[in-house]
């Protein structure tokens, strides 16, 4: 399968440079489109100081992991958001027919370019912003890889529902894009049951808050524990897109691999 | 047997909505469903080799048959083997040995040449690269890729682009091909070429095909075996030959004469009359060919006779449109 991957990424890069100047346009549009929060973090913190124990730089972080994190499951994973009209469209098939894994089939073979411009953002703003240290360095690749995961294993779950209710395109995507917005905010704004959501069913504490905490603050306990939660979530994902397939009804809608 | 399915079984749950936004609107809060029986008790065998044609209308279960059994989905009830192996137990297993072109679906990548996603599926297919440029080589003689092997898929034409994909499913070598609809779309000479291309397939292979197609040339020219589907149930199973001469138990009778037509028989009818020429059609239930030739030869005087059957395409048409005429009604076997 390494081998597979490692062609998707080849064959990805060389379709998408089909179209040069598209590719650069949504790398550096994204980068730069990222960066504007920059200055809106920055006057607010100018304003207020600190919120919540949180200052410009551990939002910075926030948005390195986030950005990062979600550039990898882009660019790598790309497919996940996109398996709901796999699912609805009968799009499986050409999967299904293959001798390879069939979940990391489905999510590597699609490369979403502009995730290279969050990937790049995300890595320059953890460098230029962060107190660089070796355990730090060393964290936050590892954390951000499993922050793609994270976000992968929310797209599969939540678009596996296509499966059970017929399209879950639309509830798929919200959730993807609260997560990915969530993520962005210190998660010590959150209070009560919205926290519970934020560790559950929208899980931005575990695909960044607690990631950055990590890093600002390692510990053993904390990270076994993430790594836990993590799994269970990945798990959860892999179960109901296998239960999902026994109801997979296929169709012959036109179709064609972009 | 290659093949052998038994008491398959296939059914789908389908909402239904009432008209309108009430019943749109209805439909949120009470949701009804119909079930639709896509595939009936339909049980064959196919032996190594044999080139098989899976015919039916649309909607009739053909592709829904080609999807449980080469593992994509699920039958409710009823056996399947394939190769010897359960293509829901081991999927990944049985694809590496059958290949597969869904005319509607395209495996190749739309950007990139033909020949690079041949190099992916050398790889998804666990082929070293010397295996795959050497089948690439292969199957670029075979399919005549050469002068387009290079360019994006997009570029390709649709006749390409179809033989790039009955390639693309040969990479690995399989047993069996399964084609569904594969000359959808094309002209008449890229259908003759494609249809070739197969056949040559199966007489140096050995490949076994198993054919859907709404065309008639592709089950005339290729198979000699068809199995007949319609509402999920197999109506016929039987020669190619068979089916176009018995079921359909007509004949077209073309004459020339030397005067106006003069026949008056039960069972044949008057498709056109000239003042030196006639069509005719037989009913071989309800006449014997020898009473008619009896009849015109009484009648007539006769320069010149043709008779042929009924063209496959007007076969095909009569099982999709179900008629009962000409014993279509003694299919149900």
């Amino acid at each position: 399968m390494v081998r597979i991957i490692g062609k998707y990424i080849r064959f990805n890069l060389a379709a998408a440079m089909e179209y040069r100047v598209s590719f650069l346009v949504q790398v550096l549009g994204m980068a730069l489109n990222n960066s504007a929060f920059i200055f809106f973090w920055l006057l607010l913190f100018e304003k207020v100081g600190e919120i919540n124990g949180y200052g410009f730089r551990e939002v910075m972080l926030l948005w390195s992991l986030t950005a990062a994190g979600y550039g990898i499951n882009e660019v790598f994973l790309g497919n996940g958001r996109f398996l709901s009209p796999i699912i609805y469209r009968g799009e499986l098939d050409v999967y299904l027919l293959q001798p390879v894994p069939l979940l990391p089939n489905i999510l590597c073979s699609r490369m979403n370019t502009s995730g290279w411009g969050d990937l790049a953002y995300g890595i320059v703003l953890f460098l230029l912003s962060q107190e660089l240290t070796p355990l730090r360095l060393l964290l936050f690749p590892l954390l951000c890889l499993l922050a793609a995961f994270l976000f992968s294993a929310i797209n599969v779950l939540y678009n596996s529902l296509t499966f059970y209710m017929g399209n879950a395109e639309n509830l798929a995507g919200s959730v993807y894009n609260m997560v990915l917005m969530f993520a962005t905010y210190p998660g010590t704004i959150f209070k009560g049951a919205s926290t519970w959501i934020m560790h559950t069913l929208l899980p931005a504490a575990l695909v960044i808050w607690i990631p950055t905490e990590l890093i600002l603050d390692f510990s053993w306990e904390k990270g076994l524990l993430l790594l836990g939660a993590d799994g269970l979530m990945i798990l959860l994902a892999i179960l109901l897109f296998r239960g999902g397939l026994k109801r997979y009804a296929s169709g012959n809608r036109m179709g064609t691999r972009l | 047997m290659i093949l052998e399915i038994e008491g398959l079984n296939k059914s789908f749950r389908s909402p239904v909505k009432a008209a309108g936004l009430s019943g749109q609107v209805r439909s949120l809060v009470k949701r009804e469903y119909r079930e639709i029986r896509a595939v009936r008790d339909v049980s064959f065998s196919v032996p190594r080799g044999e080139m098989l044609a899976f015919i039916g209308p649309n909607g009739a279960g053909k592709s829904t048959t080609i999807k449980l059994i080469t593992g994509i989905l699920y039958p409710d009830s009823g056996s399947i083997s394939v190769l010897g192996m359960d293509p829901h137990r081991q999927r990944k297993a049985l694809s590496l040995r059958i290949g597969t072109v869904f005319g509607q679906k395209s495996q190749l990548w739309y950007h990139l040449p033909a020949r690079d996603s041949f190099d992916l599926l050398g790889s998804i297919y666990n082929l070293s690269a010397a295996e795959t440029a050497r089948r690439v080589a292969e199957l670029t003689q075979v399919f005549e890729l050469k002068d387009f092997l290079d360019q994006p898929v997009r570029k390709l034409s649709l006749g390409q682009r179809i033989r790039c994909e009955i390639a693309a499913s040969l990479i690995h070598s399989p047993e069996i091909l399964f084609l569904d609809e594969p000359s959808i779309g094309l002209d008449v000479v890229v259908k003759a070429r494609i249809r070739d291309l197969i056949k040559r397939l199966n007489e140096e292979s050995g490949i076994t095909v198993f054919l859907t197609s709404h065309d008639a040339g592709d089950i005339e020219k290729l198979c000699r075996r068809v199995i007949v589907i319609n509402e999920g149930t197999a109506v016929w199973d039987g020669s190619v030959k068979e089916m176009k001469y018995s079921l359909l138990n007509r004949r077209i009778i073309d004459v020339k004469l030397e005067e106006e037509l003069n026949l008056d028989l039960e069972g044949v009818t008057v498709l056109k009359s000239r003042p030196y020429s006639a069509k005719l059609e037989a009913d071989l239930n309800r006449v014997d060919m020898r009473e008619v030739m009896e009849a015109l030869i009484r009648h007539n005087t006769i320069q010149d006779i043709n008779v042929s059957t009924i063209p496959m395409e007007e076969v095909i048409a009569h099982i999709y449109e179900n008629r009962t005429a000409g014993g279509v009604g003694t299919w149900e076997a």
